[in-house]
């Protein structure tokens, strides 16, 4: 025969959510301590019916298998590049105990990895090793540029305005209001489009590389750059201005002719084409 | 006294969803309305939103969330029902719904619907944050009956006396998930027909339909599959008594193309029928146990 309990709603919920985020009790806290105030009630039966076809025990392990499987589903999707290149199941392991260290507090599913990656960094396998191995440097990255990849998409910004054209003065130019500029330790940009593209990339040797993602007409575009383009781009998005864009970058490279007119006039044309300036 | 609270009958709905998109934009399909997930939306500020102001311009939509946690013992999300309030003052839609359920407690969010335990403690904490939520939205509430897969020994109350109170205190409108009482009479051991007979009829404003995995020992709310044939039946009983009512099909999982997601909808019509004999089974899927419940993620790749 089932027992009749009176639980405070309260303490059942905090009881409840308890059991469905640690289920193994891993945390040390006993959620049967919720409910030590209460009389009769001290078991996952005293709180939760038993049907003709499952225990209490059962009926609860329905949400408990759910709760993990819904969040790892969303990170999955959230980070799919980096499930591809860790695997499943090192992913899966590592975005258990993230979602364990850090349970969401946010309604919108679109910030549950907003931590991610630095709970990566924070957690290296190789933290006890005076030498580090490149891999989670890469993954640490990539984590890094999937989910602005979704912040990007997502973001509020002006969308009315007037796109430069190869006739627009170039002291008129202005960057998009979407314009995020990275920087990598490898070739993430190259990786994550191969990803996407169903390709299967493998893992990348250390190299620098650089990339600026646009959003025009809410859809985003990504674009590899060499150094000297994401500098020169990096001072415009201070400065907002070309020619003192122009400028810094000739003091950087002390007047050499890295950025000749010619050099110059080719970055612009290209750029223009595809969506970097508004006027 | 007016049925559906005096809310239109929509006709036949489906689900927006976002593989979809492209696909309504250029064929204008004969669909009567959509349904759209409000936190899909509430926060986004590039395509998404984008898309639903075109869409929500050429159909009747409605506002459905997963997230509002009408039966936590945390305060209300203020900056969820400020954003909530902004989306339906842009898009129009003809109601607002949610679940009776709570998502989380302490501020985490465990982005389940979780059952309540239902009794007199609940009813009256549920009954204070419809008004509350009411009176901030300035629009009736419609609640969803939630998919269960537990109940409690301190419950008190059958599911449908709770709604038919909670409705009554409130003047909060229903939404009647009649695979969700399927589901949860599996899970729960109670009479599916003894719950649509004691729902308040004239409050229902809107049925939703979906598909579900069974287990064998226990059913899912998988929204990935066709609808089920006791479903469809309960269906048949169910939209006799409300005297018509909106209807939708969810479909969250596995979702096909949109002309096959129509033309499972247009099933219902036949079922509206209260003659109309359906075809009797209850299919018990082996595959790995799937996930319950929509969940309100895109995926960009589209967009990119």
């Amino acid at each position: 025969m089932q027992k009749t309990v009176k639980i405070p709603l309260k303490n059942f919920q905090q009881w409840m959510q308890q059991l469905l985020l640690d289920p193994y009790q891993q945390t040390g806290f006993n959620p049967g301590d919720l409910l030590s105030d209460q009389l009769n009630a001290a078991s996952i039966e005293d709180v939760i019916c038993h049907s003709e076809k499952l225990t209490a025990q059962e009926h609860l392990g329905i949400y408990q298998r759910s709760y993990i499987a819904r969040l790892r589903n969303c990170m999955s999707q959230q980070f799919s590049a980096l499930e591809y290149a860790l695997g499943e199941t090192i992913f899966c392991a590592f975005a258990d105990d993230y979602l364990a260290s850090k349970p969401s507090q946010n309604y919108n599913l679109a910030y549950l990895g907003a931590d991610f990656a630095d709970y990566l960094e924070n957690n290296r396998p190789d933290a006890p090793e005076n030498i580090k191995e490149d891999w989670i440097d890469f993954m640490i990255e990539l984590a890094r540029f999937e989910y602005a990849i979704g912040v990007i998409f997502e973001m509020k910004a002006e969308e009315d305005y007037q796109l430069a054209t190869i006739d627009t003065h170039e002291n008129k130019l202005k960057l998009v209001p979407i314009c995020a500029l990275f920087k990598f330790s490898f070739p993430v940009r190259k990786y994550y489009s191969e990803f996407k593209n169903e390709k299967q990339p493998n893992l990348p040797s250390e190299s620098e590389s650089y990339c600026v993602v646009l959003r025009h007409q809410f859809k985003l575009a990504i674009y590899d750059l060499h150094k000297e383009q994401f500098e020169f781009l990096s001072y415009l998005k201070e400065q907002n201005n070309i020619a003192e864009a122009k400028e810094l970058i000739k003091v950087q490279y002390k007047e050499n002719t890295l950025l000749s007119e010619d050099v110059w006039n080719s970055w612009k044309e290209s750029w223009i084409a595809a969506n970097f300036f508004q006027v | 006294m007016a049925t559906r609270l005096g809310l239109p009958n929509l006709g036949l709905g489906l689900g927006l969803r976002s593989q979809h998109f492209e696909h309504i934009l250029k064929k204008n399909p004969a669909v009567d309305w959509f349904e759209v997930i409000s936190e899909n939306f509430m926060d986004s500020h590039g395509r998404p939103r984008y898309i639903l102001h075109q869409i929500a311009e050429r159909y009747p939509v409605v506002m459905h969330g997963v997230s509002l946690s009408i039966g936590s013992t945390d305060p209300l999300n203020l900056d969820y029902l400020k954003s909530l309030k902004q989306l339906a003052t842009e898009v129009q839609p003809a109601w607002i719904s949610d679940h009776l359920c709570w998502t989380g407690v302490l501020t985490t969010n465990s982005h389940d619907l979780l059952p309540l335990p239902l009794n007199d403690e609940s009813l009256k904490h549920v009954c204070n944050r419809i008004i509350q939520v009411q009176d901030y939205l300035e629009r009736p509430l419609i609640i969803e009956n939630p998919s269960t897969y537990a109940s409690f020994n301190n419950s008190t109350l059958p599911e449908w006396e709770f709604l038919r109170i909670m409705t009554e205190e409130t003047g909060c409108g229903l939404l009647l998930d009649v695979n969700n009482v399927y589901v949860s009479s599996f899970n729960n051991d109670f009479d599916p027909v003894e719950y649509i007979k004691g729902i308040p009829h004239d409050k229902i404003v809107q049925m939703h339909l979906a598909g579900h995995q069974n287990c064998g020992n226990y059913i899912i709310d998988t929204h990935d599959r066709e609808v089920n044939s006791q479903v469809w039946k309960l269906f048949q009983l169910a939209y006799q008594l409300a005297n018509e009512a909106s209807v939708l099909l969810e479909w969250d999982g596995n979702i096909p193309s949109f002309d096959v997601y129509h033309s499972e909808l247009l099933k219902s019509k036949q079922y509206m029928d209260a003659t109309f004999i359906g075809v009797e089974n209850e299919v018990r899927f082996m595959d790995k146990e799937q996930v319950s419940n929509p969940l309100n993620l895109f995926e960009m790749n589209k967009f990119l």
